[in-house]
């Protein structure tokens, strides 16, 4: 197995990526909005001989010594949120070997577990974050409450403390002015849609995470459940109304595709913006058949490895504008 | 005991009175009280005592503000968690237990946790749980006089007890 966006897939025509996580605290310590630097320091303690007796080897990373392009290339690969990529107190993140779980210790919550998987997998990643879960349960002690479950920080994850999140890439959803109805229509059934990045961010590149906003009163498979669903239904649609869109304006939306896909192909300079809509029009024309050259786990490794963060980070791009040349040199090979 | 009104914070005006033979208790958090015209402006509800008399009765375990309320363990007030929707450890969780639960109830379809519970505290928990929704169900069968099914599940209530003790033992 390797990095969620290497691998392709199942439904990733739609869905780029599933992601489990859940809120975990340890009993007597004060929550990281909280603790000291002793706290912490304890916290991760406890965890470090917790997963060291597990047959599941992780790498542990030290959030605050990294330098911040490194921290963002964890951001925009997801194994670390924003919030904790700026922790100024003793943080660290644990990766698993085959990069599908990843563990935040000390972000808004004492130990925030996420399991990450290609395409549309909630089965998958509810039973390895469940083993994982369960042995750390074993080994530490959790914070709950006989009513309310695992207790968590913010009042908004008490209880099971899981957030199931998909990222779908929906054009027609978009250019057809369905979104903010279908939106509206999710925020009904207590489902929540974000940008790219989580809460606060935008959606680039017509990219969106549709997750669950409640955690108390269902049980983690009734939640899954209920939000794969609403999501099944939203990828349905999108598919209808890309088919719509191929038959009512075929060659215009050809033209317009394959011109995208050209100047992915060609261009000496590339904003990461620009990148992002490009790569849009590209998936787009995959799934309605007008690209048959390249695929979806092409895509999602442009977009994640050529972000601003990683051409920082790897090539050591000084400028705005070198940053925006090794892009496009990037995306010219890939393709 | 939580305000009447808004249902949010703690009640600590009680305000009794009789109407037409009929005895009525109002119990509301000072904002409510002060709002409803109980408590005047820059009244404490500390005063309103002389002024009703012996039909007003402030509890003596408040002796301020629930606003002011603090944890003992990591000192969140009870102001910023209503604000910020955030706690400051586990603790909290028994200190503002109230309004938490009042909260909960509008934020969350329900206050009680239907998912898994892991470790050993947890399989207690859920073993308590299972308990205490029998002992339900076994008043449930015996007020429909099915005696029946009472039976069975007064075996199963001894079933988990026993296993508990094995556990504790």
């Amino acid at each position: 197995m390797a990095k969620w966006f290497t691998d392709s897939g199942s439904q990733n025509d739609v869905v780029l990526s599933t992601r489990i996580r859940l809120a975990r605290n340890l009993k007597g310590i004060a929550f990281p909005g909280k603790m000291t630097d002793d706290d912490a320091l304890r916290v991760i303690s406890l965890v470090d001989s917790a997963l060291g007796e597990m047959n599941y080897t992780f790498t542990k990373i030290d959030i605050p010594s990294l330098a911040d392009a490194e921290k963002q290339k964890l951001v925009e690969e997801r194994f670390i949120s924003p919030a904790i990529a700026k922790s100024k107190q003793p943080c660290v993140a644990y990766i698993s070997e085959d990069e599908l779980v990843s563990i935040m210790v000390n972000e808004e919550d004492h130990i925030r577990i996420q399991c990450i998987y290609p395409g549309f997998e909630a089965q998958k990643a509810l039973e390895l974050i469940g083993r994982v879960d369960d042995y750390l349960s074993e080994r530490l002690d959790y914070a709950m409450h006989e009513k309310y479950g695992y207790l968590t920080s913010c009042l908004t994850n008490v209880g099971t403390g899981m957030r199931i999140s998909y990222m779908l890439h929906l054009p027609a959803t978009v250019m057809s002015g369905a979104a903010d109805s279908i939106f509206a229509t999710l925020g009904k059934l207590g489902i929540t849609v974000r940008g790219m990045y989580g809460e606060g961010t935008k959606s680039v590149g017509n990219i969106f995470q549709i997750s669950n906003q409640t955690t108390l009163g269902r049980s983690e498979n009734e939640i899954a459940s209920a939000v794969s669903e609403a999501i099944s239904s939203v990828i349905a649609k999108e598919r209808e109304l890309q088919t719509k869109l191929s038959e009512k304006n075929g060659i215009v939306l050809e033209d317009k595709i394959l011109r995208s896909y050209a100047i992915l192909k060609s261009a000496r300079i590339m904003q990461s913006k620009e990148m992002m809509e490009l790569l849009s029009d590209v998936r787009l024309g995959l799934s309605l058949g007008f690209i048959d050259d390249t695929d979806y786990t092409v895509l999602n490794n442009i977009m994640i490895t050529a972000s601003p963060a990683h051409i920082s980070a790897d090539l050591k791009c000084a400028t705005a504008t070198d940053r925006d040349v090794t892009r496009a040199e990037m995306i010219r090979k890939a393709f | 005991m939580l305000c009447s009104n808004c249902g949010i914070k703690d009640a600590n005006f009680h305000y009794k009175q009789v109407n037409g033979g009929k005895f009525t208790e109002i119990h509301l958090c000072t904002e409510c009280a002060r709002e409803l015209g109980y408590i005047k402006d820059n009244e404490s509800f500390f005063n309103i005592g002389s002024i009703f008399g012996d039909f007003f009765s402030v509890p003596k375990t408040v002796s301020s503000s629930p606003a002011s309320l603090k944890c003992p363990s990591c000192s969140t007030s009870f102001d910023s968690v209503r604000r910020t929707g955030f706690l400051g450890c586990d603790k909290c969780y028994e200190v503002f237990a109230q309004p938490i639960e009042a909260m909960l109830a509008k934020i969350q379809p329900s206050t009680v946790h239907k998912g898994k519970l892991s470790g050993a505290d947890g399989k207690k928990i859920e073993r308590e749980n299972t308990i205490r929704n029998l002992k339900e169900e076994l008043k449930r069968a015996i007020i429909d006089e099915n005696y029946e099914q009472a039976a069975v599940i007064r075996d199963k209530i001894k079933e988990y007890e026993k296993r508990e003790d094995e556990n504790n033992g």
